[in-house]
């Protein structure tokens, strides 16, 4: 830790996400200056959504809130602890334990059925309580069920329509039952009535005291936000609902 | 409040928990990695197999066709021993006599002995018999004829398959009798003697008294007619002995060797040439040593080529896959994690080829000891051990190909498709 923190720089209780002076500036040629000053608290059970245009920043900040990537300066807390002083190792594990993603473009492996993707969000985490590896398969089926494709387990990805890769992904991101969960336009290809069905599904999760933070460009998805922010060109400004 | 925080900002790893992977899930994700292309996978196990398969072919024919080789010595070889005594200068006494085999079954280690006498002028010889009556007067066969102790049968380890051998007692007497090999008798059409069948040569007619069959040494002595010493040498001057037979109790060999020209003539012991079998071990030692070191290179450099294909496809593998390790990095893998799942599939790949080349290679080792009609020798531990040596050639080709997926950032990964 480097000197000492002005009084305002300490998260509070129940600041899950604190960020304070990011930049995050990619060394091209010529450099691109992705997020500037970056000033950002989310607490705890809240719903956060980001708008902006495309190349603005928004992927960049979701990289480095789910501790992917770091930020060139500034400080980045998580759930009370300083990112940048940690080890690799350590925001790894960090990252592995309490966060779930939903990726632009899904990610699911292609050579294992929708159920295995599923699961797989599990295996890199220490079993826990009521959660052994016995009935990871249950679990699977119930978190495709909270997405509506169930009956879908056994099929390969890309046998799926691109809504349904995107519901697979948001079930992995389900199974873990992540403390914050960070979505990458995750009803990009859905149409209203699933969309509407997530939302919903949003809402619950919200309410179990999960923290969203969600990308959009569907101004009825932001809506559904509990606090929206706008990033243009890599600078954050707050929206009032 | 704060305070109680602060512990846990100084200490996250006691939050999170350190990465971990359940031992059975690493094998999963290895095996689903491996499995999911099949074709891709069991074309990169060929080198191993043939790797692997030459090694188990290579070290269980030799360790087979030595076994073959040492069993015949200890059949047979193994306690033969010959000594050659040369002709004797003009009017001097013959180096060894008839009798001085009696030192040599004095010895220890001596199971049987006989001496022999042979001479050119006798190897090719007309023999006809008194009743064979062939139109045109040429009747009879090329045979040869010598003269041996009566300790002959024990000698070469034959049996007498009609009649009898001459003893003591006709060799006392001088008697005109005659004992054929078989392929002898089998040549003149006597298979049997109690009508007492004579044999005609030289000038001189002797009585069959016996057939000699199943040489197991000094196999020529088939197809010869054997005399007592006595008769031999009033009748055809073949009275020197040239030849000793010896057989010795097995090990004994070497020893005998070196003992028994002394005892057959004390005085002219060096004159003598022995014949004696080699040194056992050093036989299966020359032998194994002749037929591995080759097909051992072979092996070895085969298995190399294996371990750089396997290196190869895993490479190429992770290059095709760096969205995935993005993904795992997502979800919580540490780099040992990612290093270690391909790791598991290029051993994997490496057991499997080991496992194929073992049992291919078992498999020739078996069919080549059957065509050869010799008893499969095959060490439990080669069999056991190939697939350990298969898996650690994947484990060292995966080296490099896990380091590099270990290597990626998880943001660079993640922006390849998956
Ligand atoms: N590794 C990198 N090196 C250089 N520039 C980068 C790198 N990653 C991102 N950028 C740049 O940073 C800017 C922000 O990228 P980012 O992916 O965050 O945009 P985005 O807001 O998610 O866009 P979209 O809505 O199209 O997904 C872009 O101009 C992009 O070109
Ligand atoms: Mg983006």
């Amino acid at each position: 830790m480097t000197g000492p923190l002005a009084p305002g720089d300490i998260p509070d209780e129940g600041d899950v996400i604190k960020l304070i002076g990011v930049h995050r500036t990619f060394d091209s040629d010529p450099p691109v200056h992705a997020l500037r000053d970056v000033n950002l608290t989310v607490r705890r059970g809240e719903h956060l959504s980001i708008v902006g245009p495309s190349g603005s920043g928004k992927s960049t900040l979701l990289n480095t809130l789910g501790l992917l990537d770091s930020p060139s300066s500034g400080d980045y807390w998580l759930d009370g602890v300083r990112t940048g002083a940690l080890t690799d190792r350590q925001r790894t594990a960090l990252r592995g334990s309490s966060i779930g993603f939903v990726f632009q473009s899904f990610h699911l492996l292609p050579y294992r059925t929708v159920e295995e993707n599923v699961m797989l969000a599990e295996i890199y985490r220490r079993p826990r309580p009521g959660r052994a590896r016995r009935s990871r398969a249950e679990r699977a089926r119930a978190a495709l069920d909270r997405v509506g494709l169930s009956h879908r387990h056994g099929f390969r990805p890309d046998r799926l329509s691109g809504g349904e890769r995107q519901r697979v992904a948001i079930a992995r991101a389900l199974m873990s039952e992540p403390a914050l969960l960070l979505c990458d336009e995750p009803t990009g290809n859905l149409d209203s009535e699933n969309t509407l069905s997530v939302l919903d599904l949003f809402d619950q999760l919200g309410a179990q005291g999960m923290t969203l933070v969600v990308i959009t460009h569907d101004e009825a998805v932001s809506r559904r936000a509990t606090k929206r922010v706008r990033i243009h060109d890599g600078q954050l400004s707050q929206e009032y609902a | 409040m704060r305070h109680r925080r602060r512990a846990v900002a100084a200490d996250p790893e006691k939050k999170a928990g350190r990465p971990w992977i359940a031992p059975r899930d690493l094998w999963t994700e290895a095996v689903a990695g491996v499995l999911a292309r099949p074709l891709r996978s069991a074309l990169t196990t060929l080198g191993t197999v043939l790797g692997i398969g030459t090694l188990v072919i290579t070290i269980g024919v030799a360790s087979t066709a030595a076994h073959q080789i040492v069993g015949r010595f200890n059949a047979l070889t193994a306690t033969s021993v010959t000594v050659e005594v040369p002709p004797p200068a003009s009017d001097t006494v013959p180096l060894v006599d008839w009798e001085g085999i009696a030192a040599v079954d004095r010895l220890a280690g001596v199971e049987s002995s006989a001496a022999l006498a042979q001479t050119d002028e006798l190897a090719a010889v007309q023999v006809r018999t008194n009743d064979v009556v062939t139109p045109g007067g040429l009747s009879g066969q090329t045979l040869a004829v010598a003269a041996a102790s009566p300790s002959l049968p024990a000698a070469v380890r034959g049996d007498v398959t009609a009649g009898r051998f001459y003893d003591g007692g006709d060799i006392a007497r001088h008697a005109r009798v005659a004992v054929l090999g078989d392929q002898a008798a089998r040549l003149l059409g006597i298979t049997e003697v109690n009508d007492s069948p004579a044999v005609f040569f030289n000038g001189h007619s002797f009585t069959v008294i016996g057939i000699l069959g199943g040489f197991k040494r000094e196999q020529r002595l088939s197809t010869s007619v054997i005399l007592p010493p006595t008769t031999a040498r009033d009748r055809l001057g073949l009275g020197t002995v040239n030849r000793v037979l010896i057989n010795t109790s097995l090990g004994a060999a070497q020893q005998v060797a070196r003992q028994s020209p002394v005892a057959l003539t004390p005085n002219s012991a060096k004159a003598l040439t022995v014949l004696a079998p080699p040194d056992l071990s050093k036989a299966r030692k020359g032998v194994q040593g002749d037929v591995n070191s080759l097909f051992l290179v072979l092996g070895l450099v085969s298995l190399i080529v294996g371990a750089i294909g396997i290196a190869n496809v895993t490479l190429v593998t992770v290059m095709e896959r760096v969205g995935e390790i993005g993904l795992r990095r997502a979800l919580g893998a540490s780099r040992r994690q990612i290093a270690g799942q391909f790791l598991m599939e290029s051993t994997t790949i490496g057991l499997l080829g080991g496992v194929i080349g073992a049992a291919l290679g078992t498999v020739v080792v078996v069919s080549v000891s059957a065509v050869k009609d010799w008893t499969p020798v095959l060490d439990g531990r080669l069999a056991l051990g190939a697939p350990v040596v298969g898996a650690v050639v994947g484990l060292l080709a995966g080296v490099y190909p896990s380091l590099r997926a270990s290597r990626m950032e998880p943001v660079e990964a993640l922006r390849a498709p998956s």
